[in-house]
């Protein structure tokens, strides 16, 4: 008795809501790209659940994508976040009004 | 019955680390947390019998990128953040309502999933190897390969030009 598709599409949502929250609730930046990564597990524990669904390795082969984009966003993200904040007393993403129009 | 238990175990560390990572004040915690979470992602591909992404997962996941997030935390330490109300108040309502349409769709699709005909099980093969992936990027998945690639070379020189202009930024060259 295998565990069904369901099962692994239903923790992949739970996880998916939980990382949303907190990208909603967090203000800290690195908080936020910590969410983001949370999110983007649940898409590859949905992927990876559909590839071995139907026999097929395009599901990891997108997984393993979205993991180098992962690794690529979060180089980038921190690098930000460092530049940004090295200066500044608070850690907030609310202080960044600079570019208002 | 093993990947039954598996799963379990998997699913409870997946979703209180997961929990961890989203209520814990402390960053560094939350980044601890994050490996917790990472790591029970990779039983869960272990019981979908991915083990080359279960690796990958360990090493890039658990391994470069929160090492990453664990230096910068330290470099930045504990700052707080600004006094007073979020600012961005007014668009939680929309959040709120893309998080109720998230749930609505999410459990109509699993319904679905379960729903209908009764497929036989997958059986078990060898979808997961190194040798069965790296067929799959170098025929079909050719263009998302060599776009991964690019992607890394950009990613690698973005991170040289902000690192470069905060240097400049504290008087070095």
């Amino acid at each position: 008795m295998n565990v069904p598709i369901g099962a692994y599409l239903a923790l992949s949502l739970a996880l998916l809501v939980l990382g949303l929250i907190g990208v909603m609730r967090r203000r800290n930046p690195l908080m936020l790209l910590l969410s983001v990564e949370l999110m983007l597990n649940a898409g590859n524990v949905a992927l990876i659940g559909f590839s071995r669904e139907w026999n097929d390795p395009s599901g990891q082969v997108f997984a393993l994508v979205v993991m180098v984009v992962a690794a690529a966003e979060v180089v980038i993200g921190l690098g930000l976040v460092v530049a940004i904040f090295r200066n500044r007393s608070n850690l907030d993403v609310d202080e960044l009004s600079s570019m208002r129009g | 019955m093993g990947e039954q238990v598996l799963f379990a175990v998997a699913a409870i560390g997946t979703l209180g680390f997961g929990v961890g990572v989203v209520f814990f004040k402390d960053a560094f915690r939350a980044a601890v947390s994050l490996i917790g979470t990472l790591l029970s992602v990779a039983l869960l591909f272990i019981a979908l019998l991915a083990p080359f992404a279960a690796a990958i997962q360990v090493i890039v996941y658990a391994g470069a990128i929160v090492v990453m997030f664990l230096f910068v935390i330290a470099y930045l330490g504990d700052r707080g953040v600004l006094p007073g109300p979020d600012r961005l108040d007014r668009w939680q309502v929309i959040g709120w309502l893309g998080l109720i349409g998230l749930g609505f769709f999410g459990a109509v699709a699993i319904l679905d999933s379960t729903a209908g005909p009764a497929r036989p099980a997958p059986s078990t093969t060898d979808v997961g190897s190194p040798a069965s992936l790296g067929d799959a990027f170098l025929s079909s998945h050719l263009l998302a390969f060599e776009a991964t690639s690019l992607v890394l070379l950009v990613a690698a020189v973005g991170a040289v030009i902000l690192a470069k202009g905060a240097v400049q930024g504290e008087g070095g060259r």
